[in-house]
Order: structure tokens, then C-alpha cells, then sequence
């Protein structure tokens, strides 16, 4: 079996050695280069854009504006330059086309754009009076009211969070090429499926004409989730020209166009009795919206799903500004999680009752919404399992109790979860007469592992050496697979990779004992054990191996098998050491150890890694990352990677992660859950809580940086 | 070719951004100067990378990034940022790590660049690149090019004495996935 072992990335050596090719890399033959231009009001209208310097840069083909771009729609984004309307700073007001993209980037700077701006409004801050209540986004069961009276102590508090941009290391891009009627596009995409849905509706083109690549992304985080709208221009732009285009965005011009985590307020309210039970949850989220969407992502599911509480009340509100509209980005339960997990680390110190403990005694394995029971949930050996390797049993509870030198040194936990998707999902596996094997499936690999653990499903299922296995990803012309989000892609695919492969595991097995010529025939097809290659009677006396089964057959062998999977919820719980300098307000995080509950592992390395990356975003949303919006200009100030600060090498500690590592069984995933999204959620609370503990100084507002520490 | 071969640097450095400046009120149009500006100019010139010679005729604003990714197709040295944030773009030149996207092609002339393409030998990996593997240092693999070079540079340089040393020397090579332990565990392999 190579399933849970720390298996080495299959795609390891490509990426090592620059082979990997992304959507940046490629180049086409007469291709040319798009380039956009982006304005700089908030609100209000464009009046005139005069691109005739622009137009007479050497090199240049076209310039694009709201009078002369193709005309396109969208059933899901605001598709610029389609009029004169400016919805938020850095809509895209113009697209350069040129030979080359230093000719295109200047064409770009030499773009004039003249507007009749109005006042924009930026945060939620200046629009208090216009928040409200979209539909469908209040949840109540039990009667909190009465849960609130009948508590013996309650906490009420206050949190916030900032915007934030997902920033992956590679930039969106894309290349697009017409032939004819027919679309080729390498788009950094997390889901090559509904990208080719997407362009084709845009084109009314039928999807099959339409064929989306990605088989390397940069990472997403969500941001590449859907087809932007630039990306549908540039394509128009390509069928306009009739010459390959490729658009590369810069770095700044992604903190307007492909999305971000909204700012975020919300007020939690605990009930309980003297001995921790909680009576009441109440958690009322305001977070902001954009003037042409009414999409939001952090929906208090936390608090919904997470601790044995009758009376809750959950409610998200809105409110519209004059900037981009939001998207889920790593992980959209982080903001509202960050509420509940601090209220809790108050509560707790409120009752005088440990943070771990408090938490133990709300431990539920029903769903408190639903009244169904959890198909499996190991919470609890969370907790115990990450509390003893992080020794917390140790911990003085009071506030700056511990002190190293002038540093002031903090203990903190929280618990983690999030929900994971799972979309139905097929995938292709095929023996060739040489038995070697290939899968495909038009899932992605967005840096999680896909490639190597799908490598390992496969090999373990024909019993095959996983270097007989090829695994091809993220291309439409594979079968239709699950979008890599909201860690759903080993939750959803897994499960009809398994099925193709145990499918051509019997077809090869047949093959081999219905021939006489084959050292096995008259075994029984069910008592025939695979491994290492071969095909072994039951006592394994006689063998013969798959290539030489599939050298007398002559052809390959192939199965497409489909399969769907249940949602699910991965839980863990989180701690962390952070030292305070009294001096400078300067916060580090010195020690880390998760212990987490995702069903079955797949690939203890991978899974770490997720775990480390994970942990590593905790730590950027909790001391460092934000975005900020000039309240005059709804503009972002920092729209580059020297400002918008995440975290580097040196602000990382050794982190220790710990799994429970019990299969999940409604999981069609060989008893996997989603996972990637739990281990960040409770880091932000977890560090928020430790500096209390360091420090006595309770912050409610991310991030914690310096000034907060210092007033 | 021309002879006007002005190195157009400001263009260069500000092309991380194509945010027009100035645009509540109407502005010139473009004068005849900025107009003659425009011009586009290559020159020829040699780079020489990974140990050989390539000669190619581009515009001297091209920046050696740009040379290496979109006109000798060696697309394994990544952009993120194009203006020095970041590190994915990290190159060798003289074995010394250098951030491509900050320099222009026509300077880096009579050098020795090397590349992620060029660690290499045959078939054979170099030690921090196996080790990056072994390590898990990588996930989707968008920084890996960059920290692998400037990881090789940190270990000829000598700051791989603690772990610590590591993590500070290599902050400069950003990892949005974040593998920041893996790499420092890679890179203490690779220098013993
Ligand atoms: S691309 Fe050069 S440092 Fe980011
Ligand atoms: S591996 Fe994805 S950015 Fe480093």
C-alpha cells in the first residue's frame, strides 16, 4: 500500500527543474501580447479615453476601450468595458494589444482616461446606515433568547478583519487561440470544467469547441476559481485579431480584478452556565459587498456546526461599496471562525475554566443545526493529541505569567474546522499492452498533491509500482472532475480514479485466467491478489505479470468511471507559543503543533505540507496581512508584495502536525475528507489568544500589528 | 535596428503598473519628443547562460527576465512581481543570486547567468534540488525555481550555520503556499 505514506511528489522533478510548464510559459507562434489599462476612480463614469499616443507606439496592433472592445457578457462577473460605468477602483478601462509586451506595457502607460467621478464609499465604516440583510443568510435554532437568559455568564465582544488579496506567486494568465470556431485556452485555472463552461457560454460556442488547460498553477487560494472577466476579453480579443493572445497580469493590477476576502465585521455573543455548557450562540456578521454582486463567503459555519449549543442565531449581513466584488479565498471560514474562537478564549477566562476544557465540555458529534449525527469526528483526540505534544498541560493560565528575559512569552489554542466540497466527479484509467498505466481526469493539481496521491490510489488499486503510473491532470478533454476548491478535490476524485482503476484491475485479471496460456488460468477472478506488477494465484504459487498479460492481449485496457461523495467537515485543534518584545509591540510565533481529524490521510507528506501552509496564512492574517483601502478613493494603497506584507521565511517557526488518521466512512475518497482549508482557520484566534496570555492585552482586530500593541 | 538605443529604464521600472496617473483632469496629448521616444530600437547581444551563447536582437528596456522567459523560452525562472518583491526570478550571475526581473538584458553582457535549467547535470539533479524533493519544499511549485537558485547561492555563501541564519537569508524568496520549514530543512540537507 502506498496510500498515507509520505510519498515524494510525482511532479516533483518537473518543478524542480523549471520543466514544468505554466500558463506564463507558454508562447505561440504570431502571438501577441495584451496588456490592461486601469482607472483610477471608484465611481462615476468614464468621459473620454484618448489612446492615440498609445496607438503610436511601434508594435502596437490595437487598443481596446469601452467604445470599441468586443462586446461580451457574463452570467457571473461584471464584464467591463462594456460602457462607460465605473464600479470600483481598477476596473479595467482599456487593453493594450501589441507584438511584444514591453511595446504593449508602454502603449498601456501612454493611455489618457478622463472621468466624471463621484463620491466613492471604501469600508464598512462610512456605510452603517445602509447595511442589510440579503436573503437566505440567517439561520436560528432553538430559541436564543432564552438561551441568553437563562446563561449564568455571558460575553459579548466585538471582532474585525480586514480585506485580503490571495496573491498567489504566479499571476493570472492566459493565452488564448481560435481556430476557426474552435478555443484553445491555457488559463490558470482551478477548475478547467467550468472555465470551458464559461467560455462557452460567453462565445455561444458549444463547450465541446472550447478546450481549457492548467495542468501546473502557481496556486490559487480561491482567486483563480472562476474565468475573470479579463480573460473572456483577452479572448475576444484573440478571435478579433485573428492571432494567439497571451495576457499576463502585473502584480498590482491583482488587488482589483480577480477578487479578494472582504472586510469583515462581526459580534459574537456567548451564553453559559458556571460550568462552561453554553446556552445561547449568537453571531451577527457584517461584511461588504460590491454593487454588482450580492456574493459572500464567511457564513459563521463554525458556529453552526462545531460545539453543542440549543439556541443559535447566525445572521449575515451586507453592504455595498464602491469596490471589487469578494470571492472566497484560503480559508472563507477563517473571518467569522477568528469571532467564535476568541469569544470563547474570553469566555473561558471569564469561568476560570481552561481553554482546552471549555471546549471538551461543548464537544458535540451531532450536528447542532441539523440534529444529524457526524459520519465520524475525532475532536476530541484533537485536543488531547495536540495539547500533549505541545505540553499545555503546563500552562499557567494567567496573563504575563511567563516571561524570557524582557520577552513576555504567551500559550494559546484554538480549535480549526471548515466544511469541504464535493462535486461528482469522473476519471479515465488505461492499461497499455506495454502495462504501463495512465489517468486522466480534468481535475486540477494546485500545488496540494493531487498528481501524487492520485499516482497512489491507482498504483495500489492494480497493485502496480507507482513509477508503472502516469496521472495527467486539468486539460477538458480528460473526463469531467471537481473543481479545486474549497478542499474539494481528493474528497471528490479520489473515489472514481479508485473505481477506473479496480475496474481495469478486473478486466486485466480476467484477461489473464480465462487464458490458457496464462500460468493462472482457471483461478477465480476474486481470489486473485495483485501486487508489485503481478497477478498471484491465492497462495502464490503461480504469477504472472500484468505487462506480460497485457503483451499476449495486445491492446489496452480502459475503464471511465464517474463517482460522487458526500460533504464533509475536517476538525483539528491548533497551538501555538508567541513571544511579545513589551518594547517594539513586535509579536513572533515560536512554536507551533496542530492535531487534525481529516479522515484518512493520503500522503502524510503532502498532508503536512498543507498543514505547514496552513498554519503559515494563520500567521499572515494574524500580524501582518491587510489590505488598505484609501477612504477617499476606495483605492488600495498597497497594492504590491512590499506593502501588502505575508509571511516570510523567517516568521515561521518548526510547526508539528499530528493527525488521527481514521478513515472517514460515508467517504467515497477511500475514507478521505477535504482538509486543505481546516489548518489556518483557528491560527489567527489561537495567536490572538496567546498574546492575551502573554501579555493580558486582548486585540479584537486584525492583524495584531505593532501600533495595537503599543497604545 | 536603430540607432536610437536610449535605455528606456524609467519604462522598465514602472511597468509593474499600468495605472494611469493624473486623470481627474484632461491631460496633453502626447508631445512630438515623447512621440520620437517611442521608437523601437533592438540591439543585438550575446547572454550567456547555463554555458552557452545565445544571441538575440531586443530592445535595450528588455529586463533579463523578460529575455529569458520570452525570447530564449528558458520559461523555468518565474515572474511574480516584476519589481523585486518577491524572489521567484531568481537568478545566478557569477554565482552571485540576483533578482532578473530588476536588471536589464544588455547589462548582464560577458557574464556567467545561470538559470533553474541549468542546475542539472544530465540526468542528474543537483543536491538541493533532490533535496527539495525529499523535503517536500514545493508545492505548487510557482517559487520553487527562485528558491532553489537563491538557496544554492545561500549555501556558496556560507549562511546555512543555524537554522535560523537560513530562514533569515532566504526571506527574500517569497512561498505563498508556503513551505518555509521544508525549505529550510532543504537547504541544511543539501549543505552538509
Ligand atoms: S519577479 Fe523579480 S522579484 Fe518578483
Ligand atoms: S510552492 Fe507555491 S509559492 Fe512556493
Amino acid at each position: 500500500m502506498t496510500v498515507g505514506r509520505p510519498v515524494e511528489r510525482v511532479d516533483g522533478r518537473a518543478k524542480v527543474t523549471g520543466g514544468a510548464r505554466y500558463t506564463a510559459d507558454r508562447t505561440l507562434p504570431g502571438m501577441l501580447y495584451s496588456y490592461l489599462v486601469m482607472g483610477t476612480i471608484a465611481r462615476g463614469r468614464v468621459t473620454a479615453v484618448d489612446t492615440a499616443a498609445a496607438r503610436a507606439v511601434p508594435g502596437v496592433v490595437e487598443v481596446f476601450t469601452h467604445e470599441n472592445a468586443p462586446r461580451l457578457t457574463s452570467d457571473q462577473h461584471f464584464m467591463p468595458l462594456q460602457g462607460t460605468q465605473i464600479h470600483y477602483n481598477g476596473q479595467i478601462v482599456a487593453i493594450t494589444v501589441a507584438t511584444t509586451l514591453e511595446q504593449a506595457q508602454e502603449a498601456a502607460e501612454l493611455v489618457r482616461v478622463t472621468y466624471a467621478p463621484e463620491t466613492p464609499k471604501a469600508v464598512i465604516a462610512d456605510a452603517l446606515t445602509e447595511v442589510y440583510l440579503p436573503a437566505n443568510q440567517e439561520v436560528i435554532v432553538g430559541d436564543p433568547t432564552a438561551g441568553l437568559a437563562a446563561a449564568e455568564v455571558t460575553v459579548t465582544q466585538n471582532y474585525s478583519s480586514p480585506p485580503h488579496h490571495h496573491n498567489p506567486i504566479e499571476p493570472h494568465a492566459t493565452v488564448a487561440q481560435w481556430d476557426g470556431d474552435r478555443l484553445t485556452v491555457h488559463e490558470t485555472s482551478q477548475g478547467v470544467v467550468n472555465a470551458q463552461r464559461t467560455f462557452a457560454t460567453t462565445f455561444g460556442i458549444p463547450q465541446t469547441n472550447v478546450r481549457v488547460l492548467a495542468p501546473y498553477l502557481g496556486g490559487g487560494f480561491g482567486g483563480k476559481s472562476p474565468v475573470w472577466p479579463h480573460s473572456l476579453l483577452n479572448a475576444a480579443i484573440a478571435r478579433q485579431l485573428g492571432r494567439p493572445a497571451k495576457m499576463v497580469l502585473a502584480r498590482s493590477q491583482m488587488y482589483s480584478i480577480v477578487s479578494h476576502r472582504a472586510e469583515f465585521r462581526q459580534q459574537v455573543t456567548l451564553g453559559a452556565k458556571r460550568d462552561g455548557t453554553l446556552t445561547a450562540l449568537v453571531h451577527h456578521s457584517t461584511q461588504q459587498l460590491s454593487r454588482t454582486s450580492e456574493n459572500m463567503y464567511s457564513h459563521s459555519i463554525s458556529s453552526r456546526m462545531l460545539y453543542a449549543c440549543p439556541n443559535i442565531h447566525t445572521r449575515q449581513q451586507g453592504v455595498r461599496l464602491d469596490v471589487p466584488t469578494s470571492r472566497f479565498m484560503r480559508s472563507p471560514q477563517m473571518a467569522s471562525h477568528f469571532g467564535l474562537e476568541t469569544a470563547l478564549d474570553e469566555l473561558s477566562y471569564q469561568l476560570g475554566i481552561d481553554p482546552v476544557e471549555l471546549r471538551r465540555r461543548n464537544y458535540t458529534d451531532v450536528n447542532p443545526t441539523t440534529g444529524e449525527r457526524f459520519s465520524s469526528r475525532f475532536l476530541l483526540d484533537c485536543y488531547k493529541l495536540g495539547a500533549d505534544a505541545f505540553g499545555w498541560s503546563r500552562r499557567n493560565p494567567k496573563p504575563g505569567s511567563t516571561r524570557d528575559g524582557h520577552e513576555f512569552v504567551g500559550w494559546g489554542m484554538a480549535t480549526e474546522a471548515h466544511d469541504h466540497n464535493a462535486n461528482p466527479s469522473s476519471a479515465m484509467v488505461r492499461m497499455a499492452a506495454d502495462g504501463t498505466v495512465l489517468s486522466q481526469t480534468a481535475t486540477q493539481d494546485i500545488g496540494t498533491g493531487t498528481y501524487t496521491v492520485f499516482t497512489q490510489v491507482v498504483a495500489d488499486a492494480l497493485g502496480v509500482p507507482l513509477n508503472q503510473v502516469k496521472v495527467e491532470l486539468a486539460d477538458t478533454n480528460f473526463p469531467p472532475a471537481a473543481l479545486s476548491a474549497g478542499s474539494g478535490t481528493i474528497a471528490s476524485v479520489t473515489g472514481a480514479v479508485n473505481a477506473a482503476a479496480l475496474a481495469v484491475r478486473t478486466a486485466v485479471v480476467q484477461l489473464a485466467v480465462s487464458n490458457p496460456a496464462s500460468p493462472l488460468h482457471g483461478v477465480s477472478v476474486e481470489r486473485i491478489i495483485t501486487q508489485h506488477g503481478y497477478l498471484f494465484s491465492p497462495d502464490r504459487s503461480r504469477r504472472e505479470s500484468y505487462r506480460a498479460v497485457m503483451a499476449r492481449h495486445g491492446a489496452p485496457v480502459q475503464n471511465t468511471s464517474s463517482m460522487t461523495n458526500a460533504r464533509g467537515y475536517s476538525t483539528g485543534a491548533v497551538f501555538v507559543e508567541v513571544r511579545v518584545d513589551p518594547r517594539y509591540g513586535r509579536v513572533r510565533v515560536t512554536r507551533g503543533v496542530g492535531a487534525y481529524d481529516a479522515g484518512r490521510v493520503m500522503n502524510h507528506k503532502t498532508a503536512r505540507s498543507q498543514v505547514i501552509g496552513g498554519f503559515t496564512w494563520g500567521i499572515g492574517n494574524a500580524l501582518m496581512e491587510h489590505t488598505v483601502l484609501d477612504r477617499r478613493t476606495a483605492r488600495v494603497v498597497n497594492p504590491n508584495l512590499s506593502t501588502y506584507l505575508l509571511a516570510v521565511n523567517a516568521d515561521v517557526p518548526e510547526i508539528d502536525a499530528i493527525f488521527v488518521n481514521k478513515p472517514d466512512p460515508v467517504s467515497t475518497a477511500l475514507g478521505a475528507r477535504g482538509f486543505g482549508e481546516t489548518p489556518i482557520t483557528g491560527v489567527p484566534a489561537a495567536i490572538g489568544n496567546a498574546i492575551f496570555h502573554a501579555t493580558g492585552r486582548r486585540i479584537r482586530d486584525l492583524p495584531f500589528t505593532q501600533d495595537k500593541l503599543l497604545y | 535596428m536603430t540607432a536610437d538605443s536610449e535605455y528606456k529604464r524609467r519604462t522598465v521600472l514602472k511597468a509593474g503598473s499600468a495605472a494611469v496617473t493624473a486623470t481627474l483632469v484632461a491631460t496633453p496629448a502626447a508631445t512630438p519628443a515623447a512621440a520620437a521616444q517611442t521608437d523601437s530600437s533592438s540591439v543585438d547581444m550575446t547572454l550567456r547562460v547555463n554555458g552557452r551563447d545565445h544571441r538575440l536582437a531586443v530592445e535595450p528596456r528588455v529586463t533579463l527576465l523578460d529575455a529569458l522567459r520570452e525570447r530564449l523560452d528558458l520559461t523555468g525562472t518565474k515572474k511574480g512581481c516584476d519589481r523585486g518583491e518577491c524572489g521567484a526570478c531568481t537568478v545566478l550571475v557569477d554565482g552571485r543570486r540576483i533578482k532578473s526581473c530588476l536588471t536589464l538584458a544588455v547589462m548582464r553582457q560577458n557574464v556567467e547567468i545561470t538559470t533553474i535549467e541549468g542546475l542539472v547535470r544530465g540526468d542528474k539533479l543537483h543536491p538541493l534540488q533532490e533535496a527539495f524533493i525529499r523535503q517536500d519544499a514545493l508545492q505548487c511549485g510557482g517559487c520553487t525555481p527562485g528558491q532553489i537558485m537563491s538557496g544554492v547561492a545561500c549555501i556558496s555563501e556560507g549562511h546555512t550555520r543555524s537554522a535560523d541564519e537560513i530562514r533569515e537569508w532566504m526571506s527574500g524568496n517569497l512561498c505563498r503556499c508556503a513551505c518555509y520549514p521544508n525549505i529550510v530543512a532543504a537547504i541544511q540537507d543539501a549543505a552538509k
